[in-house]
């Protein structure tokens, strides 16, 4: 299999208390965002973090895995919505990290039964690459919804 | 303790469908595409799982950094940080790859590089992906 990489860029100006960085995606150019400290810990204020990018992260992985699964058990999806919420807090000895990603999913699956798409949302996560990285060493939670109709 | 959220929608199938990132909990970006190819083949100006994860580790490590180096009574003037993150199809994220160009007065070499390998282990993200085959740091003073 080949092997392909994605990078990006921060330049970080002045102190960490006071000054400010912007995150740039370089290998496709599709953003650049300023992130300060107080962003990151406090109120974002409209800024992102590097955990916002790691539940962004999350979020699109857990979705092209889950997809693909649904596609292989027959019932390919006519729309996802996935939702990632990952909580980083300060433990006592080890400093701040990652503690929880709670990964929320509806799918609207034509075809689909409840329990198929339980079965594929669990499968999803075991072969989600970030859920395994994130689950070495925090909690990965998923709940997942079958919608009817519209969603 | 801080929340961080994300939302993406996906519509048809995994290899001819696409991805929105519609949102975050900041507001600071989206809606952002990203499909299977713009993962796995060229980018083609879309964004990916992996671009995201390198730009968590940057903007995660510059911060780690310049923190360590204030405390050792050298801020930084400015540091450019870059992450490349490794995707193999079928195995995962294999690596990161952190390159950093500080600029830091009055600190020598040897502090430099000591501040600069303690901010690999120091950062939450590094923790965070601590199950990655492989962390590389390159670190120069300029």
């Amino acid at each position: 299999m080949p092997r392909i990489t994605r990078e990006s860029e921060i330049v970080w100006e002045g102190s960490i208390a006071r000054g400010a960085g912007v995150v740039t995606g370089v290998s496709s150019g599709a953003f650049a965002l300023p992130t300060t400290i107080a962003s990151r810990v406090g109120d974002p204020e409209g800024k992102t973090s590097p955990e916002e990018l790691l539940a962004a992260a999350h979020a699109c992985c857990y979705v092209t895995s889950l997809g693909g699964e649904l596609a292989r058990a027959g019932t390919p999806p006519e729309r996802l919505e996935v939702r990632c919420a990952l909580t980083i807090d300060e433990v006592e000895g080890i400093g701040h990290r990652v503690v929880q990603s709670v990964i929320t999913a509806r799918g609207l699956v034509p075809g689909g039964d409840a329990a198929g798409f339980a079965q594929a949302a669990s499968a999803a996560d075991d072969g989600c690459t970030m859920s395994a990285l994130i689950r070495a060493s925090a909690t990965v939670i998923v709940e997942a919804t079958l919608e009817e109709g519209e969603i | 303790m801080a929340d961080r959220t994300a939302s993406v929608t996906w519509t048809g199938s995994l290899t001819d469908g696409a991805g929105r990132i519609d949102s975050v909990g900041s507001g600071a970006f989206g809606p952002l595409e990203v499909t299977w190819a713009s993962r796995t083949e060229d980018s083609d100006g879309l964004t990916s799982p992996e671009e995201l994860i390198a730009a968590a580790h940057a903007s995660c490590y510059s911060m780690a950094l310049s923190g360590a180096l204030a405390k050792a009574g050298s801020p930084p003037e400015k540091l450019e940080t870059s992450a490349t993150v490794t995707f193999v199809p079928g195995t995962g994220i294999t690596k990161s790859a952190i390159r950093v160009r500080a600029t830091v007065p009055g600190i020598d070499e040897a502090a430099f590089l000591e501040a600069a390998e303690g901010a690999v282990e120091g950062c939450p993200v590094s923790k965070a992906l601590a199950a990655l085959p492989e962390i590389t740091l390159d670190a120069t003073l300029t």
